[in-house]
């Protein structure tokens, strides 16, 4: 992945996290604004609620007080109070003055708690209801909740209890409303917003006690752990339910026990509320925010393209500038304009390849002083050697002639033939001289280097097994498949020559001599090996010196040639050795050559995209 | 002997009160129009058209008597219409009619001129009538009577002569089982029916025929013990859950079983009353059963058997009749000459089946407007005597 791309990947998700901070931070901050606003209404609510079920309480106690002082209750209390009273003429009395007091219930009780007639149930006079003749102050008691057994079941009401004193009997008028969807279809509540009431009044869950102000609530069965949690632990709490896999049909319930006079659990008050507004909300703003972050990204894309573009165009040409480095092109240079960081890197680095090629220009100089005067050492140890005799033989005939005349002309003859000698002996030397001067340029074809080693090695074979020498057991190890490489065949086979003859020289008492190919990563391999006595770390590290031999009759140059050649096809050659054991030349070749510019190379930015 | 002589005693009671007058006497004077209020619907007044309901039937009998002179041997009308005390002079069906005198009667002509009647009212109407004396006569519902009086209504009450009685049908496993209908029974206030439903206007009742007409109903004695039912029903298991039926046109019969429902609650009995549409139950009060009377589905329901005749021996038979099909009880039809303890026999034998319990004998309740003399209550399966009463001067009040 280039920079360019790292560039704008990181612009891209930089900006993609603040399209989903900002989202997030706006949905959350409207879930919370519409939570807030739904505990309001709900607390509105439940007030609501309490309001009215307080006003509602307030009214039945005081419908009750009035039947309770009433003309006709005092009387029927008066007549009760007599000895052997006949309380049969009241049975009916009660359904009469509840219909008149619009109550869903009323009862005359007794002193002993007897029904004397019933609104709600008019069969069960003559039975208890033992609970009112409890000593309680009814008066300050108030309106309160408790479940009343009628003659269609049990219900809810909300009931008043008032007590009519004649001596020291009590007439106990007790009534009240049915605390069910009538009093619920009270209650105004927004749209989204419901109220449900679980009547207490059975064992175990009843999903048609669960109510709303039509009736019995669809799928109420939903709602028992809710109500088993409140029968097991009446407090106030919260649940949601979610009616399908849509978020939009969830719904938060306010869960508030009806507490009785005994503080038992007779009914549950659920406040609902449809998550249906705040969820359809939330997913505007989540399509809003889609929609704004589609268009920032297309905008962002181009802007983040654009700039990673303009950073790093000129990271890319110093990029380019160095791979031209690498590549041997030193006089590279780099053109960016202005005084930022990149163009304070564009000016070093162009300082930097001035100062490579000009050391590279003194490290040629100093070198070629070095090879100067290793030529002229090497040259005068070479010319040393048929100069003495050539000295000596002329010496020999000036002595001659003035010192025995009459052996001059056979002393001339031999002389002359020494000199001659000599004199071819420095022609020699001055050819291999010449031959190494005109070492060509290589001229490129397809070759296949297996084919080269494989012929080299034939031409060797009768020396390897020569008579009077030592045998040399050559070992050919080519790979298959060894790719084809751009080369010059003559010089490559003129190199491999010279390997043999070095790993031959190095076994005089015979040996193994390997010849290795394989494949490399762009290029190829090429090993010789031998088992020779090896070379020390010193002979190791001069080893390509031209001239330099550690044999008594070499020139030195046969491995400088190898080493000029493997240079020519843009490889490179390294030795391996231990003394005692052997010695391997490794040579890399690439499969093509790289292309020498010796021009300068510069990098300029264009004026446009500078602009 | 003991038996006997209490039946004796009883049947000379009966026609000492019905001899006995119940105004001083005055001269009767003729003229007048007899205003009458009924409940029931006539819709026809020709006696070979079929009664929609029991209570039409009723009233259209009562009605025809004012217009037909002889019975036949089957104890319907015959003859031409008009041939009784009175002649139609107008009819309204099912709203109203108008019976004019029949001046060529053979028992002679009636003391009033004509006789107005009203159809269709309910008895709050025609007890606010009586009391407003918009109407001079209408039969009026016992648990009202005592209402009645208290209103200054004067009220005419008959001997008890109609039964209500809860009895147990045939074909449901739930009350095949004895001692569920034992439990049933037992936990029945009787009681308190007769003293808060009836408000006193009843008795309550152990045998089918009450005691002024069979003189054995004392033998007969049902005893609430609430108690022993729940005991009883502790012991059944599993315990049923039972439908006690009941006439919806019936007010009356509602409130005993609702009542009956408390009892048995309190016993700790699952019982539940249900309303009958009128078409579904049995006509009780003419002994015949309908056809559909099982189609909805009780255990049990509540039915009043009315006597036909002061005669024990006739009523008995026409209750075992109307119970045969209901309740499966198999009983030989008793001769009008039987003997007292054939009767008391044959209602043991009803009574012992467990499937018939009777609740209460209600009477006949009559009220009349303070201008209606010498109204004498019928014997049991009579016709109203409107023939026989005459109007004061008193104005009319419309």
């Amino acid at each position: 992945m280039t920079f360019r791309s790292k560039l704008f990947v990181n612009f891209m998700i930089a900006l993609l996290l603040s399209v989903g901070l900002v989202t997030t931070g706006v949905t959350v901050v409207t879930r919370h604004a519409f939570d807030e606003l739904d505990r309001e209404h709900t607390d509105a609510l439940v007030a609501q609620f309490q309001r009215e079920f307080e006003r509602r309480g307030h009214d039945v106690l005081h419908r009750v007080q009035g039947i309770a002082d009433a003309e006709p209750t005092v009387r029927m209390a008066i007549d009760l109070s007599r000895p052997n009273a006949d309380i049969s003429v009241y049975v009916n009395d009660a359904k009469g003055v509840a219909q008149s007091h619009q109550l869903d219930f009323l009862d005359f009780v007794g002193t002993d708690g007897s029904i004397i007639s019933s609104a709600e149930w008019s069969a069960r006079f003559g039975y208890k209801m033992e609970w009112v003749t409890q000593k309680e102050d009814w008066a300050s008691r108030g309106s309160f909740l408790t479940k009343l057994d009628t003659q269609d079941g049990s219900a809810l009401a909300l009931m008043a209890v008032a007590t009519v004193r004649v001596g020291d009997k009590d007439l106990f008028v007790v009534g009240g409303e049915r605390l069910g969807k009538d009093f619920l279809a009270s209650l105004v509540l927004p749209s989204n917003m419901r109220a449900l009431l679980y009547l207490n009044l059975d064992p175990k869950f009843e999903p048609a006690n669960l109510i709303d102000n039509a009736g019995p609530v669809n799928e109420a069965e939903r709602f028992e752990p809710i109500i088993e949690r409140e029968r097991a632990q009446p407090s106030v709490q919260t649940a949601k339910i979610d009616w399908t896999i849509d978020a939009a049909s969830s719904e938060i319930f306010h869960v508030i026990p009806q507490l009785g006079r005994q503080n038992e659990l007779l009914g549950v008050l659920l406040i609902g509320n449809s998550q249906r507004s705040v969820v359809t909300l939330e997913r505007h703003i989540l399509w809003l925010a889609i929609g704004v972050a589609a268009i920032g990204l297309l905008f962002g894309l181009m802007l983040s393209w654009w700039a990673a573009a303009r950073v790093t165009r000129p990271v890319q040409k110093l990029a380019a500038g160095a791979q031209e480095v690498a590549d041997g092109n030193w006089n590279t240079r780099v053109v960016v304009r202005g005084r930022d960081e990149v163009g304070q890197l564009a000016q070093s680095f162009n300082q930097m390849t001035q100062q490579l090629v000009d050391q590279r220009e003194r490290l040629i100089q100093s070198e070629r002083v070095a090879a100067w005067r290793e030529v002229a050492r090497r040259l005068a140890h070479e010319l040393k050697n048929p100069l003495f005799p050539l000295q000596t033989t002329v010496e020999n005939l000036q002595k001659a002639s003035s010192q025995n005349p009459e052996q001059f002309e056979e002393v001339f003859r031999e002389s002359t033939g020494i000199l001659l000698s000599e004199i071819e002996n420095l022609k020699a030397i001055v050819g291999r001289f010449s031959d190494f001067a005109k070492m060509p340029q290589p001229e490129l074809a397809t070759v296949d280097l297996n084919d080269v080693v494989r012929n080299v090695e034939k031409l060797f074979e009768a020396q390897f097994g020569a008579v009077g020498r030592p045998p040399i057991t050559p070992e050919l190890h080519l790979a298959e498949n060894l790719p084809k490489i751009q080369a010059d065949a003559t010089l490559l086979r003129r190199a491999v020559e010279n390997l043999i003859l070095n790993a031959m020289d190095a076994m005089p008492a015979g040996g193994v001599l390997m010849l290795k190919t394989s494949n490399g990563d762009g290029d190829v391999h090429l090993e010789v090996s031998d088992t020779g006595t090896g070379l020390t770390p010193e002979e190791t590290e001069r080893i390509f010196t031209p001239y330099y031999t550690t044999k008594q009759h070499g020139t030195g140059l046969g491995l400088a040639i190898v080493q000029a050649i493997v240079a020519d096809h843009g490889g490179r050659i390294s030795v391996e050795s231990e003394s005692g054991v052997g010695t391997a030349f490794h040579v890399e070749l690439p499969t093509r050559p790289p292309h020498h510019q010796s021009a300068p190379v510069v990098i300029e930015q264009e004026e446009k995209e500078e602009a | 002997m003991k038996l006997r002589l209490c039946l004796y005693l009883a049947a000379i009671s009966v026609v000492m009160a019905a001899a006995a007058p119940l105004r001083p006497a005055r001269r009767p004077r003729y003229g007048g129009t007899l205003r009458v209020e009924i409940g029931a619907i006539v819709k026809s007044l020709d006696p070979s058209v079929a009664a929609a309901n029991p209570e039409e039937a009723e009233a259209k009998d009562e009605l025809d008597a004012l217009l037909y002179d002889r019975r036949s041997e089957s104890g319907a009308f015959a003859g031409a219409a008009g041939s009784g005390p009175f002649r139609l002079s107008a009819w309204e069906a099912g709203k109203s009619a108008v019976f004019a005198a029949n001046e060529d009667y053979r028992e002679g002509r009636p003391f009033v001129d004509s006789i107005e009647i009203q159809m269709g009212r309910s008895p709050r109407d025609r007890l606010l009538d009586l009391e407003l004396n918009k109407a001079d006569f209408a039969q009026i519902p016992a648990e009202l009577a005592r209402q009645a009086t208290d209103r200054g209504v004067r009220v005419s009450t008959s001997q008890p002569d109609e039964l209500l009685a809860l009895v147990f049908l045939k074909g449901r496993t739930a009350t095949e089982n004895a001692r569920v209908r034992e439990a049933i029974v037992r936990c029945i206030d009787q009681a308190a029916i007769v003293n808060f439903i009836l408000q006193k206007e009843g008795e309550p009742a152990g045998g089918l025929l009450p005691q002024w007409s069979s003189g054995t109903a004392f033998l007969f004695v049902a005893e609430e013990d609430a108690r022993h039912a729940k005991e009883i029903w502790s012991q059944i298991s599993p315990s049923p859950k039972l439908v006690l039926g009941y006439d919806s046109a019936d007010a009356l019969e509602q409130s005993v079983a609702e009542r009956i429902v408390v009892n048995a609650k309190e016993a700790g009995i699952s019982l539940m009353s249900r309303a009958m549409p009128n078409s579904e139950t049995t006509s009780a009060h003419t002994g015949n059963v309908g056809p559909r009377g099982d189609t909805i589905h009780v255990d049990a329901r509540l039915i009043r058997l009315r006597m036909p005749s002061p005669l024990p021996s006739v009523s008995l038979t026409s209750f075992a009749d109307t119970l045969g099909p209901t309740t499966g009880i198999e009983v030989n039809p008793v001769p009008e000459d039987a003997s007292p303890e054939d009767i008391y026999n044959c209602e043991r034998s009803i009574i012992s089946s467990g499937r018939v319990a009777p609740l209460v004998w209600l009477p006949q309740v009559y009220g009349l407007s303070a201008r209606v003399h010498d109204w004498k209550q019928p014997a049991a399966g009579g016709s109203w005597p409107l023939a026989d009463v005459w109007l004061d001067s008193m104005p009319e009040t419309h």
